[in-house]
C-alpha cells in the first residue's frame, strides 16, 4: 500500500529521477521479498519456533516436543518449543495466525479448539481454521468413560437399566470428555450431571475416591490406574476400538451417535508461501517416520494419524458441523444449566 | 519393610550431588534473607521461582523448602543482635534475646536458638514422614465438599491469625477472593472480568501476583523506610551455650517441637503462629514470668525451636491435600504447578521420589544450619552491611526477567509491576500482603468445590453436615469465628479480677 501510494504521488509530480529510482528500487525490494523463487533457499531462515497452547507437562506438550524433536533435523534448523498457555490454546493460536508467515512460527492445534469449544464459549472467544495453513495431522488421543472398579456399572446397558441420577466428572467446560458424556447420557436417557473439574488430574481423583460415579478421561491418564485395578473402563468414545484397549467396546458398538475423540495438528500462519510449507511438511513427515518418535507414541497411547493439511480441516470442520447438530439435536447446554 | 523402602529411596534422591548442592545453595538462600530484613522467604522464592523452571522438580522443590527453613535460622541472628527480625517469624525472639545480647551473651542465644531450630525441625521432619503417608491415605475421601470447608477455614484463619489488624486482614482476604474470580468461569464458560481480553481468559496467575505483592512490593517498601541504619552488629563471642544454660532451654525446645508441629499442619498456622504461640506458652508455665523480656532463654529457645518445626510441618497439607498452609507454601504450591506436578493425594502414591527427596532433603539441610548457624554465624552477621540501594535494583531486574520466562508473556511483566505497586501501597497504609494472596489461591478452590458440592448435592446444602469430616471441619471454622467474642466477654470479666490476661491465649 505505502509502494503504491509512493508510486502515484512520484508519477504526479512527472520525471523526478531521484524519487521514481527510489520507488523502483523499493518496488523490486517488495517483490524479492515476497516471491517465491527465493524463499525454498532461504527457509528456514533460523530457529522455527513452534509454540503450544498448553501448559508443560500435559499430552498436547508432549506432542509438540516430540514432534519438534525429530523434525528440526530433516528440517537443517532447530525447533524451539515455547508454551503460550491461555484460554485452551486460543490465546497462543491467535497469536501465531497473527504473525508474519514466513514459516518460521508454527502452533500446534488441538482440535478441541476448534470443534468443541466454541460451543461453550462466545463468538469472539472461539478460533478459526481458516486464518491458518495446517502443515499436517499428528494424532489421536481417545478418551475412556471410567468408573470405580468398585462399582456395580459394567455396560452402558447397566446404567441405563438402573434408571436413577448419577454424577459425572469432566475434565471441564467445553472439553471432549464433557461433550462425550453429555451425549451419551443423553442419547441413552440417562438423567446425568455434569461435575467439571480442572483437568484430567482431578477428575481422576474424584472418580477414585468415588466422588461421582463415572468421569471420562484421556486415555493415558487412566491407563495406569485401569491396570492397577482402581478403575474400570466402560466404553471409548473413538470411532474405531482403540489399539490400546481392545477389549473396550466404543460407544458406536454400544448403539450410541458419539464419535468423539482429541486431534492434534501442527499449523502456520495464513499465507505462508508453498515452498516453506512443503519444506515443514517434508520435516514432519520425517520426523513421523522415526523410531524414536514412533515409540514415543506407544508409550503414551496415542494413536497416530498422520494426514495432510486438506484432510484435517475437512475431518475438523466435518466434526465441528456434526457436533453442533448432535448438540442441537439433544437440547445440550455445554455452557452448564446453572 | 514395605513403609521404608521408598523412604530410603529418597535418601538415595538427596545424595545425588546435583540434589545435594541445590539443597546447600537453598539453605544458604534462605541463611542470607533470613539475615536480611525485609526480603522474607515468601518474596525469596516468589523472585527465584523461574530459576527453578529449567531444573528436575525434585531439585527446585529442595532448594525452595530450603530457604523456606533456612531463613528461619537466619532471622533469629538479626533478632538477636540487632532488634531487627529479619522475620516475621522471629519477632518475639526480640524479646528476650536482644536483652540477653545487652548482658553480654549475645553467643549463648544464638547457640540455643540453632540447637532448638535444629531440634524442632528434626522433629517435625519425623513428624512428616510418619504423618503426611496417613494424611494421604485418606486424601480420597477428600471430595468436594471436605475442600469447601478446609478452604473456608483457611481463609478465615489466615485473615483472623495474621500480623495486621482483623479488619484490614479480612479486607486483603476479601479482594484476594475478588482477584480469583477473574477469567473464565469452570462451569458455564462464561467470561468474568476479562475486560474481552484473552490474556486474562484464564483467570489472573498466581506467580506474577505472588512475585509482585511480595518481591517488588517488598522491595519498594524497604527502600521507603530505610531501616537499615545498621547499628555495628555486637560482637558474638562464644556459641556454644553452657550445660546450665541448655538444661534451661530444653524443656522448652521439647514443647516448642510438638506446639510447633501441629500449628503448622493448620492451614493459616505456620512459622510465624506458632513462635507466638510458643513465647506465649513459655511466658505461662514460667515461675516467674517477670524474667521475660529481660532474657529469658526460654523466650529465646521455645519460638524458634516452634517457628522450625512449624516450617516444617507446613508443608504437610500442601504435599498430600494440595492445599497451602500459608503464603509461602502457595509459592511452592506453584512452583510445583509450573513443574507439571500437582500436589494432591496423588503424590505421594505417584511420585514417591519427589515426595521423600524432599522430605529427606530436610535433614541434611537442618544439618548444614546448624553448622552455619554455629560456627559459621560470624560470616553472616557481616552480611548486614550489604547496602539496599546495591541489592533491590538486582531484585528488581531478577524479578522482571523470571516472570516472563514463565509463559513468554509481556503481559505477565506488567501485572508484577501493577501488583508490586499494589502490594507496597497495601504494605504503606498496614495491609499484610499474606491473606491477600491466600485468599487468592484458596479462593478458586473454595468456589469450584462448593459450586462441585452443590451439583453433587442436587442443590441440597443441607448434606454438608452429613458428611463427617467437613461436618467437623464447619464445627472448627463456626468455634474460630466465636472464639475472640467469647475469649471478649471472659476477659471483660477477668479483668474486674485483676489478672492480666496474655495476649495470644487463643493461638494457645
Amino acid at each position: 500500500m505505502f509502494h503504491s501510494k509512493l508510486a502515484l504521488r512520484s508519477a504526479s509530480t512527472a520525471g523526478a529521477a531521484a524519487v521514481l529510482a527510489l520507488t523502483l528500487s523499493a518496488c523490486g525490494g517488495n517483490v524479492a521479498n515476497s516471491g517465491g523463487s527465493d524463499d525454498a533457499s532461504d527457509f528456514p531462515s533460523g530457529p522455527v519456533t513452534l509454540t503450544i497452547g498448553q501448559d508443560p507437562g500435559g499430552s498436547t506438550d508432549l506432542i509438540g516436543r516430540a514432534v519438534a524433536e525429530n523434525a528440526s533435523d530433516a528440517l537443517g534448523a532447530p525447533m524451539p518449543v515455547v508454551n503460550k498457555p491461555g484460554a485452551n490454546g486460543a490465546l497462543a493460536t491467535k497469536e501465531v495466525a497473527n504473525s508474519t508467515p514466513d514459516g518460521q512460527t508454527l502452533v500446534l492445534l488441538n482440535a478441541s479448539l476448534i470443534a468443541i469449544t466454541p460451543l461453550a464459549v462466545s463468538e469472539d472467544e472461539a478460533v478459526k481454521l481458516d486464518d491458518l495453513e495446517v502443515i499436517s495431522g499428528i494424532s489421536q488421543d481417545d478418551y475412556v468413560l471410567v468408573a470405580n472398579a468398585e462399582s456395580e456399572y459394567k455396560t452402558v446397558e447397566d446404567i441405563v437399566v438402573a434408571d436413577k441420577p448419577f454424577n459425572f466428572a469432566t475434565t471441564g467446560v467445553g472439553t471432549a470428555s464433557q461433550l462425550a458424556q453429555a451425549l451419551l447420557f443423553k442419547q441413552a436417557g440417562v438423567d446425568g450431571t455434569d461435575v467439571p473439574f480442572d483437568g484430567g488430574s482431578p477428575a481422576m481423583t474424584a472418580i477414585l475416591g468415588n466422588q461421582v460415579d463415572f468421569a471420562t478421561i484421556q486415555l493415558g491418564e487412566a491407563r495406569p490406574q485401569i491396570e492397577a485395578g482402581a478403575l474400570r473402563p466402560i466404553v471409548t468414545f473413538s470411532e474405531e476400538r482403540n489399539q490400546y484397549l481392545p477389549d473396550v467396546p466404543t460407544a458406536l458398538e454400544a448403539g450410541y451417535d458419539v464419535p468423539v475423540s482429541q486431534y492434534r495438528a501442527i499449523a502456520a500462519p495464513k499465507g505462508t508461501p508453498e515452498p516453506a510449507l512443503e519444506k515443514l511438511r517434508e520435516a514432519v513427515s520425517a520426523a513421523f517416520e522415526s523410531e524414536e518418535y514412533k515409540q514415543f507414541n506407544e508409550e503414551n497411547l496415542f494413536t497416530p494419524h498422520e494426514v495432510d493439511g486438506e484432510q484435517v480441516v475437512e475431518e475438523w470442520t466435518a466434526n465441528a458441523a456434526k457436533y453442533k447438530e448432535l448438540v442441537e439435536k439433544y437440547d445440550i447446554d455445554l455452557g452448564g444449566e446453572q | 519393610m514395605e513403609f521404608f523402602e521408598p523412604v530410603l529411596n529418597g535418601f538415595g534422591v538427596v545424595l545425588e550431588p546435583t540434589n545435594l548442592l541445590y539443597c546447600l545453595l537453598g539453605v544458604v538462600i534462605g541463611m542470607l534473607i533470613g539475615v536480611l530484613p525485609g526480603l522474607g522467604p515468601a518474596a525469596t522464592i516468589a523472585i527465584l521461582l523461574p530459576l527453578t523452571y529449567g531444573i528436575e522438580p525434585v531439585t527446585a522443590i529442595i532448594m525452595l523448602s530450603g530457604i523456606f527453613y533456612g531463613a528461619q535460622y537466619g532471622g533469629t541472628i538479626t533478632s538477636v543482635l540487632l532488634r531487627l527480625p529479619g522475620e516475621a517469624s522471629s519477632v518475639v525472639t526480640v524479646f528476650d534475646g536482644y536483652a540477653l545480647t545487652k548482658q553480654g551473651r549475645a553467643g549463648t542465644a544464638l547457640g540455643v536458638a540453632a540447637i532448638g531450630s535444629f531440634i524442632g525441625g528434626t522433629v517435625a521432619i519425623v513428624g512428616l514422614t510418619f504423618l503426611a503417608p496417613l494424611v494421604a491415605g485418606f486424601a480420597l475421601d477428600f471430595g468436594p465438599p471436605e475442600y469447601t470447608a478446609l478452604a473456608l477455614l483457611g481463609i478465615l484463619l489466615v485473615a483472623t491469625v495474621s500480623n495486621g489488624g482483623r479488619l484490614k486482614s479480612l479486607i486483603a482476604a476479601a479482594v484476594g477472593l475478588l482477584l480469583a474470580t477473574v477469567g473464565r468461569d469452570g462451569f458455564t464458560g462464561e467470561s468474568r472480568f476479562t475486560f474481552g481480553s484473552l490474556e486474562l481468559a484464564d483467570g489472573l496467575d498466581f506467580v506474577p501476583i505472588a512475585m509482585g505483592i511480595f518481591g517488588l512490593g517488598e522491595i519498594l517498601y524497604n527502600l521507603e523506610e530505610r531501616h537499615n541504619k545498621v547499628s555495628a552488629p555486637a560482637k558474638v563471642a562464644n556459641v556454644w551455650p553452657s550445660r546450665k544454660d541448655l538444661k534451661q532451654a530444653s524443656g522448652a525446645i521439647g514443647r516448642g517441637s510438638v506446639l510447633g508441629f501441629f500449628l503448622g499442619i493448620l492451614p493459616g498456622g505456620g512459622a510465624t503462629l506458632s513462635s507466638l504461640a510458643a513465647y506465649a506458652m513459655e511466658k505461662k508455665r514460667a515461675k516467674d514470668p517477670s524474667r521475660f523480656g529481660r532474657g529469658a532463654i526460654e523466650g529465646v529457645a521455645g519460638p524458634e525451636t516452634a517457628n522450625n518445626a512449624a516450617a516444617t510441618s507446613s508443608f504437610i497439607p500442601l504435599l498430600t491435600l494440595g492445599i497451602p498452609a500459608n503464603a509461602t507454601m502457595a509459592i511452592i504450591f506453584g512452583a510445583l504447578l509450573i513443574q507439571g506436578v500437582t500436589p494432591g493425594p496423588q503424590l505421594v502414591q505417584n511420585d514417591p521420589e519427589l515426595f521423600w527427596g524432599v522430605v529427606n532433603s530436610m535433614y541434611i539441610g537442618n544439618i548444614l544450619l546448624l553448622i552455619m548457624s554455629i560456627p559459621l554465624v560470624g560470616v553472616f552477621v557481616r552480611i548486614l552491611r550489604v547496602r539496599p540501594a546495591i541489592l533491590a535494583p538486582i531484585t528488581v531486574l531478577i524479578t522482571l526477567i523470571g516472570v516472563y520466562t514463565i509463559n513468554n508473556s509481556i503481559f505477565d511483566i506488567w501485572l508484577v509491576i501493577f501488583f508490586g505497586v499494589f502490594g507496597y501501597l497495601m504494605k504503606k497504609f498496614g495491609f499484610e500482603p499474606g491473606p491477600l494472596v491466600l485468599a487468592f489461591v484458596l479462593g478458586a478452590l473454595l468456589e469450584e468445590s462448593l459450586r462441585r458440592s452443590l451439583l453433587l448435592f442436587g442443590g441440597d446444602a443441607t448434606q454438608f453436615a452429613g458428611r463427617p469430616i467437613t461436618a467437623v471441619l464447619l464445627f472448627v471454622f463456626i468455634v474460630v469465628i466465636l472464639l475472640p467474642v467469647l475469649q471478649k466477654a471472659r476477659k471483660n470479666r477477668a479483668a474486674k479480677a485483676t489478672t492480666i490476661p496474655t495476649k495470644h491465649k487463643e493461638s494457645v
